[in-house]
This record gives C-alpha cells, sequence and structure tokens, in this order.
C-alpha cells in the first residue's frame, strides 16, 4: 500500500513539477530521486513498516511475491530512467508530464500485482492502458507515432470491453468480484461462468500481446517513440504477465481442465508467430516487437504449471528480459533509425557497448550461462512437472533454436560487417551503466538464488 | 380554500371512485397531457410577449401596440401566421432527422416539467432524483439541437448546432455544481424535500455566501444553456444567419421558439424552487403576524412570481451586456466560474458539515 | 403479464432493434442516434429495477456527454467524401462465421445458466436508489473509488499532452 499511494502523489508532484522546475534535468532528478523513495517505501512496506492503516476491505492483498514483484519493476524503471530518460527530451515539450504518465502507470502495476478483486484488476489495466495509449502518440508530429496510438486505443478499448463482458459474466454467475478458489469452486456448474473464464482468458491475452491477439504489437511497438517501447515492452508487460497469472492462478484453478489446453494452443502459437516473423524482420525495432511476442509465449507458460519453479522461473524471466530488452532499446534509441545497417561495425567503434549488447542479445536466445537460459529452463521445467503439454515443451525448444538465428544476426552485423562510419556518442557514466547491467545478466545466470533468496 | 392541491385531489378521488383503476391512471396521464400542452401554449404567448414588452421598454420604445389593446394579440396573430405557412424541408436535408429534430427539442422541454412543484403538493412525478432528472434531460436536448443543424445540410444551421452543443456541454457543468450546492445544503435531491427544507427561510438566505455565489453561477449557466443573450453565439443574427434553425419555417420553426421560451420559464421555475423556496411564502423568523400574512398568498403564486422575476432579469441581460465571443464564452466557463463551482461546493460542503447554516 | 413485464419486453425489443441499427445504418451519425436510443432503452430497464440514480446517470453520462461528443465529431466529418472500404467477400463471411460461432456457444451457455438464484427484484428492491448506493460506494467499494481518481487523473493528463500544441 506504501508504494501505491507514493507512485500516485509522485505522479500528482510530477504533474505541477514543470511549473517549479524551469530544467529537465531537475525534473529528471525529481523523477529519480522519488523512485529511489518509492522502492524504500515498498521495501520497508514488506518488511511490517505501513506507512499508512487502509481498510482496503479484501480488495487487494500483499504477499511476498507482490511485493518482490513491485520492487522488481520499480527497480526496472529505475534503471529505464537512468539510461533512457534523458531520450525523452527529444520526443516533446511535455517532459514532467511524460513522467506523471509513468508514475501512474507504476501505480497501476502495484494494483494488477496486488489485487484480490476483479474491480482493481480491471482499475489497474486501465491505469496501465491509458497512459500508454498517451505515451505512444506523444511524438505528435510523427504519422506512424499517430497511428500506433489510434489503433492500440482501439483495439486495447475493444479488449478491455470483452474483459468487462467476462467480469460481468463472473460476477452474474458467481455473485461476486472476489478472486478466490472457493468463490469459483460454488459456481463451478455455471457455464455462464465458463464463458466469463473464457473472455478473461482472451482479453489478458491481449494485454501480454500473445496470438493471434498479437497482431497490434508490431504497429505500436514499431510506431511508439522508442523509449517508450522500451518501457511497455518490459515492465509493462511483465505487469500484465502477473495479473494474468495472479488471476488464473487465485482464482480458476479448480477449473484448470476447462482452460488449460487452450492456454497450451495459445502459447504454441504465439512462440510460433513470433519467431518465424522475427527472422524475416530487417528493422531492429520491429524484430524486438517480435521478439517480445515470442518471449511472451514462454512467459505464458507459468499458466500451465502452478509451482515453486514456474513463480521463480517467471520473476527470474522478467528480470532477464526486462534488462535485456531495456539494454537493447537504450542503445536504439541513440541511433538514427532502427535497421540493421546502423548496427554495422558496431564493435569496432563502441566495443564496450558492443560487448553489453553481445551479452543481452545472448540472454534473449536463451544461452547458458546467462539469465535468459536459467529462466527459459526454470518455465520448461515447471510445465515438465506439471506432466502434461510434453509436445509444447519440444516444440518450445524449437523455437528457441530459430531464435538464435535472428539474435545472432545483429551480433554477426556489429563484429564481422564494414562500417559506414556512423556513430553514436555516449557518456561514460552509460558505458559502465550497460556493463552493469551485462554483468547482472551474467551473474543471474550463474548464481539466480541471488535473486530469489528474497522470495521467501 | 380552492387550491391546486384540493381541485387535484379531487379530480383523483373522483376518477379513482367513478372508473377502475387502470382507465382512471390513463384518464389521469391524458389530463396530464393535455395540461402540459396548454401550459406550454400559454407560456409561448406570454413570454414572447413579455420578451417584446420588456425589450421595447428597456430600448424606449413601445413594442407591440397594433393588434389588440396594447397589442396583447400580437403573438396570436404571428402564431397564427407560423401554422399556416408551409413548413419546408430542403432538398438535399436528411429529411427524417430534420423533421424529428423539432419533436425531440419539444419532448425533452416537456419531460422536464415532470418533477417541478408548481404549487404545494402539486407536482406531476416527485421522483426521488428530482434534480439530477432535470440535469439529465435537459442535456439531452442538446442531442436535437445537433441532428437538427447537421440534417439541415446547412453551413450555418451546423455551426450553429456545433456552438450551442460546446455551449450547452460546458455550462452544464457549473450549472450542475451549484444546484449540487443547494442538494448538499439541503441534504437531498427530491425536489418536494428540497421545498420543504426552505421553510423556515431560503437558501438564498439561509446558506450565506455559498449560495449566493451558487445563485449568480447558476443564472449565468442558464442563460448560457437556453442560449440567451449575451451568450446567444448559436443564432448569432449577425454571424449565422439564424443558428441551427435557419432552414426551418412554419411550425417546426415554431417549435424551436416556443422550446426556447419553455426552456427559460423551466430553467427560471428551477432557480426559483433550488434558491429561492420554490412555493414557500417569504417568512421572517418569528414575526408570525407577517408571516401570516404571507401565507395567505396561494403558493402557486409565489412560485410563479418569483419565475417570472428570474425570467426578468434574464431578458434584462439581453438588453445591458453585449455578446460575447467563442472563446471568451468558453474561457470564461472553464477557468473561471468551472473552477469557483468547485470551490464554492466546497465550502458548501463544509458549511453543511460544520452545521453553519441556519 | 403484468406492466411490467410488459415494458421490460417492450423496453428490450428496443433496446435489441436500436443495436442491430447501429451495425446495419451506413450513416455513422445515425448509428450514433441508434446508440442513444439503446442507452435511453437500457435506463427504461434500470429504471424497471428501481435504480432510478443508475437510470438517470446513464443518461446523463452516456447520452448527454459522450454521445454528444461522438455526435460532434462525426458532424464535421465530410462523411460524403468517405467512401466504405471494399472488404473481400472471405473476410466478410468469415466475419459472419466467427460471429455466429461466439452467438452460438454465449447462448448455449447462457440458456443453461442457473435462472433462479440471480433472479432481480423488480419491485421493492431499492439497492439502485442513490442512498443505498452511496453508502456503498463510500463503504465497501471506497478504495476503488478512489483509486479511479489516479484512472481519471492519468487521463486528463493525457488529454493535455496530446491536446497541447
Amino acid at each position: 500500500m506504501n508504494a501505491l499511494i507514493v507512485t500516485a502523489v509522485l505522479g500528482v508532484m510530477m504533474m505541477f513539477s514543470s511549473i517549479v522546475l524551469k530544467r529537465n534535468s531537475a525534473i529528471r532528478m525529481l523523477a529519480i530521486v522519488g523512485l529511489l523513495f518509492t522502492f524504500i517505501a515498498n521495501v520497508l512496506d514488506s518488511s511490517g513498516v505501513h506507512f499508512f492503516s487502509i481498510n482496503i476491505k479484501g480488495m487487494m492483498h500483499f504477499d511476498q511475491f507482490a511485493y518482490f514483484f513491485i520492487s522488481i519493476s520499480i527497480f526496472c524503471t529505475f534503471i529505464f530512467f537512468l539510461l533512457s530518460a534523458k531520450e525523452m527530451e527529444r520526443i516533446g515539450v511535455n517532459y514532467s508530464e511524460y513522467f506523471a504518465l509513468i508514475f501512474f502507470i507504476l501505480c497501476g502495476i502495484i494494483l494488477v500485482a496486488s489485487f484480490t478483486s476483479l474491480l482493481i484488476l480491471f482499475l489497474g489495466i486501465e491505469i496501465i492502458s491509458i497512459p500508454l495509449y498517451i505515451l505512444t502518440g506523444s511524438d505528435k508530429k510523427n504519422l506512424k507515432s499517430n497511428e500506433a496510438s489510434l489503433k492500440y486505443f482501439l483495439l486495447g478499448a475493444f479488449s478491455t470491453g470483452i474483459m468487462l463482458m467476462g467480469i460481468a459474466l463472473f460476477y452474474g454467475s458467481t455473485g461476486s468480484f472476489s478472486v478466490e478458489n472457493s468463490v469459483v469452486i460454488a459456481a463451478t456448474t455455471s457455464p455462464m461462468l465458463l464463458i466469463g473464464i473464457l473472455l478473461l482468458l482472451f482479453s489478458m491475452s491481449f494485454k501480454v500481446s500473445a496470438a493471434p491477439f498479437h497482431f497490434w504489437a508490431p504497429d505500436v511497438y514499431d510506431g511508439a517513440p522508442t523509449v517508450f517501447t522500451s518501457f511497455m515492452a518490459t515492465i509493462v508487460k511483465a505487469a500484465a504477465f502477473i495479473a494474468f497469472i495472479r488471476l488464473f492462478s487465485l482464482a480458476f484453478t479448480p477449473l484448470q481442465d476447462r482452460w488449460q489446453l487452450i492456454v497450451a494452443v495459445i502459447i504454441a502459437l504465439t512462440l510460433f508467430v513470433g519467431n518465424i516473423t522475427a527472422v524475416f524482420q530487417q528493422s531492429v525495432k520491429r524484430m524486438l516487437a517480435y521478439s517480445s511476442i515470442a518471449q511472451s509465449g514462454f512467459m505464458l507458460m507459468a499458466l500451465l504449471a502452478f509451482n515453486t519453479f514456474s513463480v521463480e522461473g517467471i520473476l527470474l524471466y522478467i528480470v532477464a528480459y526486462s534488462i535485456s530488452t531495456m539494454g537493447i532499446f537504450s542503445v536504439l534509441v541513440k541511433m538514427k533509425d532502427s535497421s540493421l545497417e546502423e548496427f554495422n561495425g558496431f564493435a569496432k567503434h563502441q566495443p564496450v557497448l558492443a560487448v553489453a549488447l553481445t551479452v543481452f542479445l545472448l540472454s534473449l536466445a536463451g544461452i547458458p550461462l546467462t539469465a535468459g537460459f536459467l529462466s527459459k529452463f526454470y518455465m520448461l521445467k515447471a510445465v515438465m512437472h506439471s506432466g502434461n503439454f510434453l509436445w509444447l515443451i519440444i516444440f518450445a525448444v524449437l523455437m528457441a533454436a530459430v531464435s538464435v538465428y535472428y539474435y545472432f544476426r545483429i551480433i554477426q552485423v556489429m563484429f564481422f560487417k564494414e562500417s559506414d562510419s556512423n556513430t553514436i556518442i555516449v557518456s561514460t557514466s552509460f558505458k559502465w551503466l550497460l556493463s552493469a547491467l551485462a554483468i547482472i545478466i551474467i551473474v543471474l545466470g550463474v548464481y539466480p538464488q541471488l535473486l530469489l533468496q528474497f522470495l521467501v | 380554500m380552492p387550491s391546486l392541491e384540493n381541485i387535484a385531489n379531487f379530480i383523483h378521488n373522483w376518477l379513482y371512485t367513478t372508473f377502475n383503476a387502470t382507465v382512471a391512471l390513463l384518464l389521469e396521464f391524458t389530463i396530464v397531457a393535455i395540461l402540459v400542452i396548454g401550459l406550454f401554449s400559454v407560456l409561448g404567448l406570454v413570454l414572447i410577449f413579455m420578451e417584446r414588452k420588456v425589450s421595447a421598454y428597456m430600448q424606449v420604445r413601445l413594442g407591440p401596440n397594433r393588434v389588440g389593446p396594447k397589442g396583447i394579440f400580437q403573438t396570436v396573430a404571428d402564431t397564427l401566421k407560423l401554422m399556416v405557412k408551409e413548413g419546408m424541408t430542403p432538398n438535399n436535408a436528411d429529411k427524417f432527422l430534420f423533421n424529428l429534430a423539432p419533436f425531440i427539442v419539444m419532448t425533452a422541454a416537456m419531460l422536464i416539467l415532470a418533477p417541478l412543484a408548481f404549487a404545494k403538493n402539486f407536482q406531476i412525478w416527485d421522483i426521488n432524483i428530482g434534480v439530477l432528472f432535470v440535469t439529465a434531460i435537459s442535456s439531452v436536448s442538446v442531442i436535437g439541437i445537433l441532428m437538427a443543424g447537421w440534417a439541415s445540410n446547412n453551413k450555418y444551421s451546423l455551426l450553429g448546432a456545433m456552438r450551442s452543443g460546446a455551449q450547452i456541454v460546458s455550462y452544464e457543468l457549473s450549472a450542475g455544481l451549484s444546484i449540487i450546492t443547494i442538494v448538499v445544503l439541503s441534504e437531498s435531491l427530491k425536489i418536494s424535500t428540497i421545498i420543504e427544507s426552505q421553510a423556515n427561510g431560503w437558501w438564498i438566505f439561509k446558506g450565506h455566501i455559498p449560495a449566493i455565489i451558487a445563485f449568480v453561477i447558476f443564472i449565468i449557466a442558464v442563460t448560457a444553456e437556453t442560449n440567451r443573450a449575451p451568450f446567444d453565439l448559436a443564432e448569432a443574427e449577425s454571424e449565422l444567419t439564424a443558428g441551427f434553425h435557419t432552414e426551418y419555417s412554419g411550425m417546426k420553426f415554431a417549435l424551436f421558439f416556443l422550446a426556447e421560451y419553455v426552456n427559460i420559464f423551466i430553467v427560471c421555475v428551477i432557480g426559483a424552487t433550488l434558491f429561492l423556496g420554490g412555493w414557500m411564502p417569504l417568512h421572517f423568523g418569528t414575526n408570525t403576524t407577517f408571516n401570516e400574512m404571507m401565507d395567505y398568498i396561494p403558493s402557486s403564486l409565489w412560485l410563479f412570481g418569483k419565475t417570472f422575476f428570474l425570467i426578468f432579469v434574464i431578458m434584462w441581460f439581453r438588453w445591458t451586456f453585449p455578446r460575447l465571443r467563442i472563446d471568451q464564452l468558453l474561457n470564461l466557463e472553464w477557468k473561471y466560474l468551472l473552477p469557483i463551482s468547485m470551490i464554492n461546493l466546497l465550502l458548501a460542503t463544509a458549511m453543511a458539515i460544520l452545521g453553519w447554516h441556519f | 403479464m403484468g406492466v411490467t413485464a410488459i415494458l421490460f419486453w417492450i423496453l428490450s425489443s428496443l433496446a435489441l432493434l436500436s443495436a442491430i441499427m447501429i451495425v446495419v445504418s451506413k450513416n455513422p451519425v445515425h448509428s450514433v442516434l441508434w446508440l442513444i436510443l439503446v442507452f435511453f432503452a437500457i435506463s427504461g430497464h434500470y429504471l424497471l429495477l428501481n435504480a432510478q440514480f443508475l437510470a438517470i446517470v446513464n443518461i446523463i453520462v452516456y447520452a448527454g456527454a459522450i454521445m454528444v461528443l461522438f455526435l460532434y465529431v462525426l458532424m464535421l466529418i465530410d462523411l460524403k467524401k468517405i467512401v466504405d472500404p471494399q472488404r473481400s467477400l472471405w473476410i466478410k463471411l468469415v466475419g459472419v462465421a466467427t460471429g455466429c460461432c461466439l452467438l452460438l456457444v454465449l447462448i448455449a451457455a447462457l440458456s443453461k445458466a442457473d435462472q433462479t438464484t440471480a433472479l432481480t427484484q423488480t419491485i421493492g428492491g431499492n439497492i439502485g436508489l442513490v442512498e443505498n448506493l452511496g453508502k456503498i460506494l463510500f463503504s465497501e467499494y471506497l478504495v476503488p473509488f478512489e483509486i479511479s481518481s489516479i484512472l481519471f487523473l492519468s487521463a486528463m493528463v493525457g488529454a493535455v499532452v496530446i491536446g497541447k500544441k
């Protein structure tokens, strides 16, 4: 609860900050300090120091997992601010408003990480979505950005409608918004409930861009300003996953046999579409969009098996995926455009960055000794333990092999192609930061308990 | 003593003893409908005549003076003229919507009459959210206006409709907020309860400064909502010919014209009900002789007196203030009236909680 | 069949008819007007449930504000210049087929749904009265209510970001 209120207040503060603070760097500092404070507030909250005592009438429940995930998202946002907050200046004049919107999104993330009532889930998803529509269209002079924003808004509104219909059917059959097993068990026989679950499944699949509900993702990720793409493809997406998994693991386990096959088919489709289409992309940004679809296929596996492996796996996955993707995007932001040729001979000009990028790409591809490998391994093992869906595991491994092709293509042009002499200018601190992130990826790949020990 | 309440009760009892319940109910519906239509036509005649005379007085001229004594039949003659005129429909207009629009505006105006209390216990439908009902239905009439403007297939009409739409939607906010101020003070949305809460003094006296501010804002907002000068941009003659009803003629035009005047009447009734005590006579503390004397005046006269005073004020505005530009109009609402009424609402709430009103 | 039942059927058929007309109408302005009619029919349903507050708020918010803005935008567009995009017959067929499948599933499921537990009180029920609604909203559902303010705030900030030059 601490972090929720702190982020909301910070959002309002950022909104008004441009009246007082004239320089962008001051606004940026305020945001970063505020985020640090939020992080501390959340850690204190998880260790029993509550700033506020509010009777939430059982609509939210902050368990250790929720606290941990909230900490991770705040941490990732912190990294995002450090890496790319400066690039936001180039998008438009509403610098402080962008921060305000990001804080509001964080507020929504906290809600979806801790809800136990469908009402809060809906509010959380909407608080995440609406600022994202705006951020997508924030590059107002760019036609592609406008188109992406409109597309995202229309499809997002449509999927929210489906979600509301699902919630209505859930409420109609159970008489409660509460996300609990007991509520569902009481109404297992109701066909209305099953349809409600199905509609919720579809709308949540849309939010995490799983095939066949993924069509918005490439256009939106491609059209949005790259800075915001890196935010929405990582932290926001992770939050959507947490909401998805929380909803289905808390409430719908009694009806597991009814929906798990659908989820398995969705995962297989997602893996297939994401990986195969990514192979044909010429633009790195678009390739990353499809790769994020492909990665969500793996993350969705947590829905097939609710055990310790999947819980640890999904968190590890989120950290590994978010850090790697944000790292690549932070370099991409600084490039002229996002075509593959831009990376020609990158290793000669920026050897440090090239090595860091290589680590990120290896992690995304799931090469051993990186966090990406371990997280994929955890997910597959979780499904293995549940005993079903052997075909899916084999298919997933195959698809992971395909993914190696397009990730390695970037590594190949970075190291083995001649450059066209266009370089990017980066500060030393940026290099240090990116190297540190690469080290985190490797350390987590060797010793994941460093992260997971907090989850007790 | 024959009051409207007694007459209504008498008719009600007579109907229910003579016929069975369903027939009696239907007959009552019919009587109410006839009364409403009758009220509308009388109001139309009276208000238009009043407007002409008031403007004549303001401009130091005579006004209508040929038809009948002092010209009182002038409006009747005009109505006859409008009735026998051909109601034309432009060639490229959306015929159905074009013809539907005046009726929607009219129906909306009629619906608002439902919760209004015209005299003591004389009310069509005492719904428990009366004030909200009024706000809701008055927001519907804008649909009719937009429809008329668009269906006419005329750029003046469309511009007029757009302006009037923007105006009504924006000013509804501050009108609503000032209504809510009174709702907060009287702790009810029901019209009859709001009036009863003013038995020991009208809200404009009891409610201190917040009520007065709310009253002023309410009057400004409803002047704008009824598209009256100085906010009559929707039909600014010098710019837009006649605004959204440029293409209308004959009876269809008359309906718009009538609806406009009836709307003025309605908003003034609401203003009188909320701030000036509705049909409640003027009472001063414990001065019983004075209070009893006031009680002898019929409640319906009290209401109509207050209402026509407010109507006079609104007509007065027309000849006092110059017309605003559209951006000035919207600035006035969003930058001044809305923040003021929000803060005012906060004040009124604090006052109601602390019990500072009488 | 009492008065309530007759009204229910009239309102339901009106709502369904208007809803179909929304989709069928070629002219978007007509669609919006039909949609307004749907909202009125639904408000009528609320009245039948003795939820007058909801009925009125439905009219204020949807018919009075949102739909007016819709009309506003649509009327500013020159609709004559916009020709309906031609879709291939296949896509139309697939659309119809999937739509019908969904409808079939929904009908099949809802027809089996347990009705006895969920019958709503039409007369005498007073959950929808403004007093009870307010009490529930500000006690039981206070937290979601407050949280929704963040939602609106973010939407407002967004509108400013998009709208400002």
